[in-house]
């Protein structure tokens, strides 16, 4: 048993064959470690690898090689106990039974998790208030909302009270005001309050930037960085970043000759382009920046910002959260 | 045991959200016996026939004709139902969230084998009751311990064939083909339609299909017809005992080989 060590992680790998000769290096040599309490972040793409680690770590995946331990138990060896000792939360709907009540789905997985007869009906009811859905606990899931779901998808995985929790994108799909509330209740009363150690996959940066103690960024397989959000940030060598918004398409080749651009991040979101340019000099490559995207595009508005985690990915990369590219 | 009866009670509930599927189970063993009856009646001009008599030990078509089809609702629910079972909880989206649970998923499979185990009996009160009202089947219901003595080693035995399915659906996810197949050998080489006698090469491998046994000591007890009890129910006992670690073993096999491979939520 490791005393303060809640999951290390040494020299994993995991390959999938595709085809006779086609293989895909998923996972590719990660090692870390995470410390009891702490709300530790991978923060990648889709595709970077995050939720197969996800699934090698709570024994869902066999790994080529390396070691795992979780509450100081081996994954090969001790499976059963690794399980008993975590809670897995993914997002998405999809994670209960429509056609039985939240009673009925939280006895079920009580059973699952050996958490003793006499105590579930008690635990039950406190999840339930816990999450605020006592009112709705005798209708169908079916007739529940995308967050009201995801919040009994949380009183699930909460049903045996593991110290450990996996969280794998848990706000995909929900609404502004449930992705709020999920944030808030992962990080005040999961980690703070009840002290869980919590590993969170996202490819939202504001998501692991508000709530991850510590992040690791993973790209094709490996950890690039790893380290706080500040230090993170503060580790890139331009300190300033020039965003430029505007509309219509634009290729990220033209910016090849700007001198003082160092990693350029072009992203799609509400019917607008944003190119992000990490810069020391964001006055000196203004002109030339916007004459070159104005032959392309309209340009709404230019501003410059401090780096966000997202920029700093680029930096590391070359590829962008978003898609990975 | 706890989940194993929280199994139980989950499928029915999900079950009983779906009343026309209930509906259906009880009523498709007895449509698909009538055609057989019709075709018996047209090919030997009555229902009873001296040679059939011959090779099943009664000369009455319809009896036994029914209680093959009744009891073969077993059989159904351990390829079908075990078989497609984690394949329904990938559909539900919580296969992996069940197996990252610190059950074995052997319990899971149990639960799930003892759901269907009840349901098919209930159905085969049902259809027994329907047989005996509306076709006139004349059943002798005195040796209620031995009927329930061969049904459990019966359905020991289709737990076993139920993992392997279930392994096979984990294994090649869309397995309804294969499963079909698996249907229309055990159909073929057991006596649910006609006696494996009428063919050396069925009744050299109907002596491995736990169905054979249960079969003949079902319908001997059922229909008055003579039989072995003893040797029916210790070769039934030793296929189980076969049968059943088996069973388990292949599943455990495969889960562990989708394990490696990355498929276990494929479908």
């Amino acid at each position: 048993m490791i005393d303060n060590g809640a999951i290390t992680v040494e020299g994993i790998y995991k390959v999938f064959k595709k085809g006779r000769s086609d293989e895909v290096r998923a996972v590719d040599g990660i090692s870390f470690d995470i410390k009891k309490g702490e709300l530790f972040g991978l923060l990648g793409p889709n595709g970077a690898g995050k939720t197969t680690l996800i699934k090698c770590i709570s024994t869902l995946l066999i790994p080529d090689s390396g070691a795992v331990r979780v509450a100081g138990y081996d994954i090969y060896r001790e499976p059963l106990e690794v399980r008993r000792h975590i809670g897995v939360l993914t997002g998405g709907e999809r994670s209960l039974y429509w056609k039985l009540n939240p009673v009925e789905n939280l006895r079920y997985f009580a059973a699952l998790y050996g958490v003793p007869r006499k105590h579930v009906g008690d635990r039950i009811d406190y999840l339930l208030e816990l999450m605020g859905l006592t009112e709705k606990a005798g209708a169908r899931v079916e007739k529940l909302s995308s967050g009201m779901k995801q919040k009994l998808s949380i009183a699930r995985v909460l049903v045996h009270d593991p110290p450990i929790l996996l969280v794998d994108e848990p706000t995909l799909g929900l609404d502004p005001y449930f992705a709020r509330f999920i944030r808030d209740f992962v990080k005040n009363e999961l980690n703070r309050k009840q002290g869980k150690t919590i590993l969170l996959t996202t490819h939202y940066m504001d998501e692991a930037d508000e709530l991850c103690g510590r992040i690791a960024f993973m790209n094709r397989g490996r950890i690039e960085a790893m380290d706080t959000p500040v230090r993170l940030k503060r580790s890139m060598p331009q300190k300033q970043v020039l965003e430029i918004k505007c509309q219509g398409a634009i290729e990220k080749e033209i910016f090849d000759r700007v001198p003082d651009a160092a990693g350029i991040n072009i992203t799609h979101s509400d019917g607008f382009v944003y190119v992000r340019i990490n810069t020391d000099n964001p006055e000196m490559i203004l002109s030339s920046m916007i004459e070159l995207i104005q032959q392309k595009t309209k340009i709404f508005s230019v501003r410059v910002t401090a780096p966000t985690l997202e920029d700093v990915f680029v930096d590391l990369t070359g590829a962008s959260l978003r898609n990975g590219k | 045991m706890w989940v194993v009866v929280e199994e139980v009670r989950k499928s029915f509930k999900i079950l009983l959200a779906y009343p026309v599927e209930v509906v259906f189970w009880i009523f498709s063993p007895l449509l698909w016996v009538i055609p057989l009856v019709f075709q018996g009646k047209a090919l030997i001009g009555a229902l009873s026939s001296t040679p059939f008599g011959a090779l099943a030990g009664t000369d009455e078509f319809i009896p036994y004709v029914l209680i093959g089809a009744i009891i073969s609702t077993y059989m159904f629910s351990a390829i079908w139902s075990m078989g497609n079972s984690f394949r329904d909880e990938t559909y539900y989206g919580t296969l992996e969230h069940i197996l990252s649970s610190p059950v074995r998923p052997a319990y899971i499979l149990l639960g799930k084998g003892l759901y269907n185990s009840i349901l098919s009996t209930s159905f085969v009160i049902v259809q027994l009751l329907i047989c005996v009202f509306i076709f006139g089947l004349e059943i002798t219901l005195v040796k209620v311990f031995p009927i329930f003595l061969f049904l459990l080693l019966l359905i020991a035995g289709l737990y076993g064939i139920g993992f392997m399915a279930a392994a096979l659906t984990l294994l090649i996810k869309e397995a309804h083909g294969v499963l079909h197949m698996f249907e229309y050998v055990l159909f073929l080489f057991s006596p649910i339609r006609y006696p494996v006698e009428v063919n050396p090469i069925t009744r050299a491998v109907s002596v491995f299909i736990p169905l054979t046994y249960a079969l003949i000591a079902l319908r001997g007890l059922l229909l008055d017809i003579e039989f072995n009890f003893w040797k029916n129910s210790i070769i039934l006992l030793g296929i189980d005992c076969a049968l059943l670690p088996l069973g388990l073993l292949i599943f455990h096999y495969i889960e562990k080989r989708t394990k490696t491979r990355g498929t276990l939520a494929d479908y």
